[in-house]
């Protein structure tokens, strides 16, 4: 699969940055391409490029805050979750995620 | 419903677009305090003033645009960008009612519905569409919530919001106790996790009220997991495994910083143990910082804020006996580390419950 995602925690220096790497990993692992945007209390790091949305199958958002820039998505399939899903169980989640797809 | 309501995600927005400023707020007053002897406020800027006292002043202000910035920030997550207009104007009348933190809180959300509601049900002309935003939303939102803060509920909030705060400053000895030791493990239970962070708001709503006791204890409780951990480590490395060690190494510096998320890997390994030796030391280092009158002005920031406490000596000592108990607890509670095989680093994954999750 094509991913796209966001990482957002509330203090926004721990938790964003753990499930972006989790899912990065995760991701990587299960031969996906993946690109994870952070928005952490420093503000928006690795922004998502337009042909890496363009191209997604899916959106993950893994907020547990409101997210900047989810315009940017419309059209595209968007699955909504808590970073500590990210962060617990991410191959699960992605292996779930591309089951429903059916990709 | 209540889940629709989304509750939870608008006050964690709230908070993390409220943290920077009661950091900074709360510095500013602490260094102008100890720098400058507890200056007096500026209050004609006509005549002159010194260096500290403009910290301290700046600082005040800060902590008094607080409400605002929450309920903006909460109206701001539920209604967009229309609700920040209402939102702000909301925190502005909490914080001169006295309703303080939780008085924006409600001023936010109270806010955002409202926004969303009349963005739903006002139909206008064409021709006049260009006034919603501009206009038509933000002063009727503005009116209505405003009504209900004025009229209705501003008063009973501000009124309970001083029951609470005066409750907590005339508390005595065994109810300082415990109420420290309730506050300390659960700040502590879930290392940065929901009930980590309903502790973090009453700590948070309080400090806004001028009590300072509960993020002391937030702060002792966020950094006795990653201290109390590494010290085990120190005592006795074989109750962890090479790739425990190795985020024992990372854990212990972020906790220096007041991360206490450091711990997750450890605990996810073998959580009873580990949750139960931290959340116990973290509650023996909540009940001595009661105990001991320390107080933080700053509600995070780790070691480098502690020279900005009341009592930071105080602080130390209920860190370091709650670091301590931690260490000791998980020394005799935990087994030594079975090394594993495969080499598979933090490949184990929980079980989580993943049907609740919906593609749209």
């Amino acid at each position: 699969m094509n991913i796209v995602g966001i990482a957002a925690c509330t203090s926004g220096i721990a938790h964003t940055y753990i499930a972006k790497e989790k899912l990065m990993k995760a991701g990587q692992a299960l031969n996906h391409t993946i690109h994870i945007e952070t928005q952490g209390t420093i503000g928006t790091e690795n922004e998502l490029l337009a042909q890496d949305i363009a191209a997604a199958d899916v959106v993950i958002i893994a907020a547990d805050i409101k997210v900047g820039g989810r315009d940017r998505f419309e059209g595209k399939k968007i699955v909504d979750i808590p970073t500590h899903i990210a962060i617990k169980s991410p191959k699960a989640l992605l292996n779930k995620i591309q089951a429903e797809l059916g990709i | 419903m209540l889940k629709e309501l989304e509750l939870k995600r608008h006050a964690m927005t709230g908070i993390s677009y409220m943290i920077p400023l009661v950091v900074a707020s709360g510095l500013l007053i602490a260094i102008g305090n100890i720098a400058g002897g507890n200056p007096a406020l500026i209050s004609n800027y006509k005549s002159s003033y010194t260096l500290w006292e403009a910290a301290v002043t700046l600082g005040v202000y800060g902590m008094g645009l607080i409400p605002a910035v929450m309920s903006a920030a909460i109206a701001y997550s539920i209604a967009d960008r229309p609700g920040i207009a209402p939102g702000l104007l909301m925190g502005m009348i909490a914080n001169a009612m006295g309703a303080g933190f939780f008085g924006g809180m409600l001023g936010g959300y109270m806010s955002g519905w409202c926004v969303n509601f009349l963005k739903k049900n006002i139909k206008v002309p064409i021709w006049a569409q260009g006034l919603m935003p501009m206009m038509i939303i933000p002063l009727l939102s503005s009116i209505i919530v405003a009504f209900i803060m004025f009229f209705v509920i501003g008063r009973p909030i501000a009124v309970a919001s001083f029951a609470l705060t005066d409750m907590l400053i005339n508390m005595q000895g065994g109810s300082k106790a415990v109420f420290g030791a309730v506050m300390g493990a659960m700040a502590a239970f879930d290392f940065g996790g929901p009930v980590n962070k309903v502790a973090s708001l009453f700590a948070d709503g309080l400090l806004i009220n001028g009590v300072y006791g509960p993020e002391a204890i937030k702060i002792c409780a966020s950094m006795v997991p990653p201290f109390g951990v590494a010290l085990s480590w120190l005592i006795r490395k074989s109750r962890y495994s090479k790739s425990e060690a190795d985020n024992i190494k990372i854990a212990f510096p972020m906790g220096i910083c007041m991360i206490t998320e450091g711990v997750i890997p450890i605990a996810a390994v073998d959580p009873l143990r580990v949750v139960f030796s931290c959340s116990f030391g973290a509650a023996v280092g909540g009940s001595l910082i009661m105990l001991l009158d320390v107080a933080s002005p700053v509600p995070s920031g780790g070691l480098f804020i502690v020279p900005a406490m009341q009592n930071p000596i105080g602080f130390l000592i209920a860190l370091g006996v709650g670091s301590v108990i931690t260490a000791l607890l998980l020394v005799a509670l935990k087994k030594d580390a079975v090394e594993k095989q495969n080499d598979g680093e933090d490949d184990e994954e929980e079980d989580v419950d993943l049907s609740g999750i919906n593609i749209k």
